[in-house]
């Protein structure tokens, strides 16, 4: 074999990379230059004189692209418009275009994001000819910014960073970016709440909001999911990345100042902790197929998003997510008698009051075995304080009618209100666990994801579900799968996980 | 002012090996009842165990030889071992079966034992899930991460039993055989008469209203939420009465202190389903509350098994094993408490007839009705000294309590 064609696969790679499409980019937020510097200043969250400065404003030495090698980040987002210093924006966009070059060569996306300021209008202007890959938009802009940005750039994307999730889900944007939280569990004793002893660990996860685009119809596309990490350790990079990814998202990664200063200094603790980060984000496109299972869940849950409690059904997808009850979201605008086939159970307390229509539907779904749990619109709620809800029997189903539902109870008492069968996955020995349960094959294949989001292992894991399988597989980032032991009985399958460190994905076939 | 954290230090344990027997009770507040000169007194098995890793088995049945053996009792009998579950949180690092449950070796060690010595049937029994559509014992064990088939396999035949509900079979009424406190009577999961032989499985722990849980207040879990509805409302604070079919309480105007309250409770439940056999785990523990719920609690490892027939006797011991003087008064630690504001309902914060938060010694409530002793200088103790095996909870406990402001 020759030179050239040794050389052929190294040169092809990062062109692959460079004209995969944004539906591929894994991107990172590479902050930096003159122009991040004033603007962290503004903001009043400048780091100290130190390395961590010297890292912020040096961040577009070509040296920092070897943080690329070897990792599948293939896209990033520079500092490009901010404020309303021209003199200096124009000395940022210098840095930032000569950098530009140097990471194309590397293979990456180029992505400049605008923060609102005067100057933005010029921002698409000076990134195309720059030659940047599209612009992000982070912040509010007044609402034709976009579009005149796109028209600007010529087609190349334009990315809004939103902040509110209900509008970001009926952005038209091919490719959006929507606030979420840095993750974390915390026990509720550490945050000076004392709990029931039925409590569980706090954990802020990213996985409902993501799952939560998966209403928007049509093929898959990624959610970018957007922001500042708190009281981070190099350690919890990796958690989260898999905490976008999990239900096919992804994080804009955003390296703290701390975690960047000691990436520059090639800091063997931390570029381990971003190696481990790449083969959690490695992990996640070698399983892209798993993108395209449909959610499994016994549960619907419906939402409206043109309810004046919009947030309320926000907080249903959130929650019921974190009590650990797989469901799939079902707009209240599609619920016919067909979208319910299928499911076990319907959680209804955002039909508050269902239209005779939706009424006579869920009434039939529930002579029919179904469960509907209902808000007390439905009728016959509780009266006394110390009962939350009551159940009412419905031909072969029934109604749990709560007297004044709110999020958190409702998705706790699922637990009791539905049996497992109607529960369809019961995962035991979780409480720092976050589960996303999705099948393909008319359910003849089901993917349960687990993360862990405690700094511990999760260990002696049982996972329940309803079907019969004769195949368990566990992957995880980094670990060759490994094949796990069934017990199968009463039309329901039983597996032992032993442990899951970060990101257990347990296929059952 | 007495300290509240003052606590039973080894010094104190030489004092009182000097002192007569009930000097401590001078000591109580008013409110706790004197030393009852009938109640019984049985041999008490201490044992030093560092870990969950050494052999339980051999462990249990040294200790069961040491207060006379339990063979007789148990060979061919069905026995029901009452476990202590509890919420399912964890702290940071601990399985719930290492700081807040009893561990599933424990359980699987004392199975063995009772299936080794003759035992036909074991029940583990614990309330659980009282509304769950679906309440199974093994689910709950399930969720603390325990090998449930390994506990199968530890005895020839062993079930398990949810009783936080019937179960589809009658409820048992079982009457208080003391004169009572609170409750004449209570209605139980028929497991809880299905039995020959009893045993409090618990765990050695402080408990945030109560002071300390160990084999006695392990019982507070045999009530079935499933009729009662929450333990709280009904006993704790008494602001519901018992539900129809349930046994009414003996004066609905009596104090509503839990406090006061609670700790007679758990004594007429004593009373009403008597415990055989009482074993206490605290190998690991928790200190300053029950769980990981309560703020200020945290894990700790005293490294302790305590064995005994008797549960006043029993609990006394292991009491003394957390350097707490057993016949404490109301003021006295562990029973002299500071709960948090923002957790119970206000008129739990200020008893009306102390000036203070406390709870009363659920021991001496025992002995008062003849249940047992709780005088160390009464009780047989074998094994371990407790001298040797003392670990002072208190100590691991310093400055979480608020002080009191003078």
């Amino acid at each position: 074999m020759g030179v050239f064609q040794r050389l052929l696969p190294l040169l092809y790679i990062p062109t692959v990379l460079w004209c995969a499409g944004p539906d591929a980019w894994i991107p990172a937020r590479w902050q930096g230059g003159p122009l991040e510097v004033a603007r962290r200043v503004q903001l009043k969250t400048a780091p100290a004189v130190g390395p961590e400065q010297e890292a912020l404003e040096n961040w577009y030495d070509p040296s920092t692209l070897r943080l690329l090698e070897g990792s599948p980040i293939n896209c990033l987002l520079v500092t490009w418009s901010a404020g309303s210093d021209r003199d200096l924006i124009r000395r940022q966009q210098e840095v930032v275009k000569s950098y530009t070059g140097s990471a194309r060569q590397s293979g990456a996306a180029v992505i400049g994001v605008v923060y609102p300021g005067p100057n933005a209008a010029e921002a698409a202007t000076s990134a195309a000819a720059a030659g940047l890959d599209g612009l992000a938009l982070d912040g509010d802009f007044p609402a034709d910014f976009a579009a005149q940005a796109t028209r600007a750039l010529a087609g190349r994307p334009v990315i809004p960073i939103l902040q509110a999730a209900p509008a970001a889900r009926t952005s038209s944007a091919p490719l959006l970016g929507v606030e979420g939280v840095s993750p974390r569990a915390r026990n509720l004793a550490d945050m000076g709440i004392r709990s029931a002893p039925s409590s569980e660990p706090w954990i802020e996860s990213n996985i409902w909001l993501v799952r939560s685009f998966r209403l928007r119809p049509g093929a898959w596309h990624p959610v970018w999911i957007s922001y500042e990490t708190e009281d981070a350790t190099p350690a919890d990079y990796p958690l989260f990345a898999a905490d976008a990814a999990i239900a096919g998202g992804r994080w804009i990664i955003n390296l703290d100042d701390k975690f960047r200063a000691a990436l520059r200094a090639r800091d063997a603790a931390a570029l381990a902790a971003w190696q481990r980060t790449g083969d959690v984000l490695r992990f996640a496109e070698e399983h892209a197929a798993w993108r395209d299972f449909s959610p499994f869940a016994a549960l619907a849950l419906i939402v409206d998003p043109a309810s004046a409690q919009a947030d309320m059904g926000e907080e249903y997808l959130k929650l019921v997510t974190r009590r650990q009850t797989p469901y799939r979201p079902i707009l209240r605008s599609s619920l016919t008698a067909a979208t319910l086939a299928g499911f076990r159970a319907v959680l209804a307390t955002e039909l508050a009051p269902p239209t005779p229509a939706e009424r006579q539907m869920l009434t039939a779904f529930a002579e029919n075995g179904g469960v509907v749990i209902a808000g007390p619109s439905w009728g016959n709620a509780p009266k006394g304080e110390d009962q939350p809800y009551a159940e009412q029997p419905q031909g072969k189903g029934r109604v749990v009618v709560y007297r004044d539902p709110d999020p958190e109870s409702v998705a706790r008492d699922l637990r009791d209100t539905l049996a497992q069968a109607e529960r369809g996955v019961t995962v035991f020995n979780v409480p720092g666990v976050i589960t996303y349960s999705s099948s393909a094959n008319s359910g003849r294949c089901v993917l349960l994801q687990l993360l862990n989001y405690s700094s511990s292992p999760a260990d002696d894991i049982t996972v329940r579900v309803s079907g019969s399988f004769t195949s368990a597989r566990l992957f995880a980032p980094g670990a060759a799968p490994a094949k796990l032991q069934i017990e199968s009985a009463q039309g329901r399958t039983e597996v032992a996980i032993p442990r899951i460190a970060l990101w257990g994905a347990l296929l059952l076939e | 002012m007495p300290d509240a954290h003052k606590n039973f230090s080894r010094r104190d344990w030489l004092t009182l090996n000097a002192l007569a027997a009930g000097a401590f009770t001078a000591t109580g507040a008013s409110a706790t009842p004197q030393s009852a000169p009938s109640a019984p007194a049985a041999p008490v098995s201490v044992a030093k165990v560092h870990t969950y890793d050494e052999d339980l088995v051999s462990q249990f049945r040294k200790m069961f030889d040491q207060i006379g053996g339990i063979g007789d009792k148990v060979r061919g009998k069905t026995v029901a071992v009452k476990l202590n579950l509890t919420g399912g949180n964890r702290f940071e690092g601990y399985t719930a079966g290492e700081t807040h449950w009893v561990h599933p070796k424990v359980v699987g060690a004392v199975t063995a034992v009772l299936g080794q010595l003759g035992a036909k049937r074991i029940r583990l029994i614990e309330s659980c899930f009282g509304r769950r559509r679906e309440s199974r014992l093994e689910d709950k064990l399930l969720s603390g991460g325990w090998d449930v088939n390994a506990l199968k396999n530890a005895a020839p035949v062993v079930e398990f039993e949810d009783t936080d509900s019937n179960q589809g079979q009658p409820y048992g009424t079982f009457k208080v055989a003391h004169k009572p406190y609170v409750f004449p009577a209570f209605e139980l999961n028929h497991s809880y008469h299905d039995c020959d032989y009893f045993v409090s499985l618990g765990k050695m722990k402080n408990h945030e209203e109560m002071g300390v849980t160990m084999s006695i207040k392990n019982m507070f879990g045999v009530t079935p939420t499933a009729l009662y509805g929450g333990r709280e409302r009904i006993f704790h604070y008494g602001q519901v009465q018992a539900p129809a079919g349930a046994p009414a309480e003996i004066d609905p105007k009596s104090n509503r202190y839990e406090g006061w309250r609670l700790p007679r409770i758990l004594v007429d439940i004593v009373g009403a389903r008597p415990i055989d056999l009482a074993i206490l785990d605290g190998i690991i523990s928790t200190v300053g509350g029950e769980g990981p719920w309560v703020l200020g609690a945290k894990p700790i490892k005293p490294g302790i098994l305590v064995v005994g027939h008797n549960c006043v006797n029993t609990d006394a011991v292991a009491m003394a094993t957390m350097g707490y003087n057993p016949r404490a008064g109301r003021h006295e630690a562990p029973y002299r408490l500071y709960k948090g504001p923002n957790d119970h309902p206000p008129e739990q914060l200020k008893p009306a007839d102390e000036s203070f938060q406390y709870a009363d010694n659920m021991m001496l409530l025992a002995e008062a009705v003849g249940i047992g002793s709780a005088d160390l200088k009464k009780i047989d103790v074998r094994g371990t000294p407790i001298k040797d095996a003392m670990f002072e909870y208190e100590a691991f406990w310093k400055n979480q309590m608020p002080k009191e402001k003078s």
